[in-house]
């Protein structure tokens, strides 16, 4: 009786917690929206479209989404900005380099992220071969 | 209709067109060569939705993305 109790009462906290972080992720997103302005919610929707539905989680959950590199295998995690804003990931998902490339023109942070993106996972060398490296710093 | 998605500082601008039409076809294939004679880099998705660069005008293709040359920051 009294486990029975406790297990639905652990299930149901779990629930609440779910739907809290749910509320919480849903309020970010859209506040992140609110204080942009509208050519860099331009830039996101754009690059939402073109992310893949985990780095779409990702990046709606963190700011952040990670990519794997198509010629190393390498993972890079591509951090909401328009520079700095590469870490090449260690096998513990740690950043342990840092690497700045992006367009040669002035863009808004979601345009940048989707071309490092593209960069990285049809000709990573070629990307890597123009950026410049960084100190990477915990986020 | 098939769109072009030029990245720029709005954002992006887009360049829709048919392509079943000749001209509209025409203009399309005008525009990705000065694009990518400027630097730009084409990128379309294959059927998986993973993003591949193309060098060659693909009039069968729904969506064409062009971002600007990367350059070390």
């Amino acid at each position: 009786m009294l486990q029975t109790t406790l297990r639905n009462a652990v299930r149901n906290i779990r629930q609440l917690l779910a739907d809290s972080a749910n509320r919480w992720q849903l309020l970010r997103a859209q506040y992140r929206e609110l204080g942009c302005p509208q050519r860099e919610v331009r830039g996101i929707r754009l690059l939402q479209a073109w992310l893949s539905p985990e780095q779409l989680v990702q990046f709606n959950k963190y700011g952040y989404f990670e990519v794997t590199g198509c010629q190393t295998g390498k993972r890079y995690r591509i951090c909401y900005g328009t520079a700095t804003n590469i870490h090449e990931l260690d096998q513990y998902g740690r950043p342990k380099a840092g690497w700045c490339f992006v367009p040669n023109q002035p863009l808004v942070p979601g345009d940048v992220m989707l071309a490092q993106k593209i960069a990285l996972e049809t000709d990573e060398w070629a990307a890597l071969a123009v950026a410049k490296s960084f100190r990477p710093t915990w986020h | 209709m098939a769109t072009h998605i030029v990245m720029d500082h709005t954002g992006d601008t887009r360049h829709e067109f048919d392509a079943n039409d000749a001209k509209a076809l025409f203009e399309a294939e005008k525009r990705f060569e000065q694009l990518t004679g400027a630097g730009f880099t084409a990128a379309i998705r294959n059927s998986s939705g993973d993003p591949t660069v193309t060098r060659r005008f693909d009039p069968k293709a729904e969506e064409t993305l062009f971002y600007p040359r990367l350059v070390g920051g």
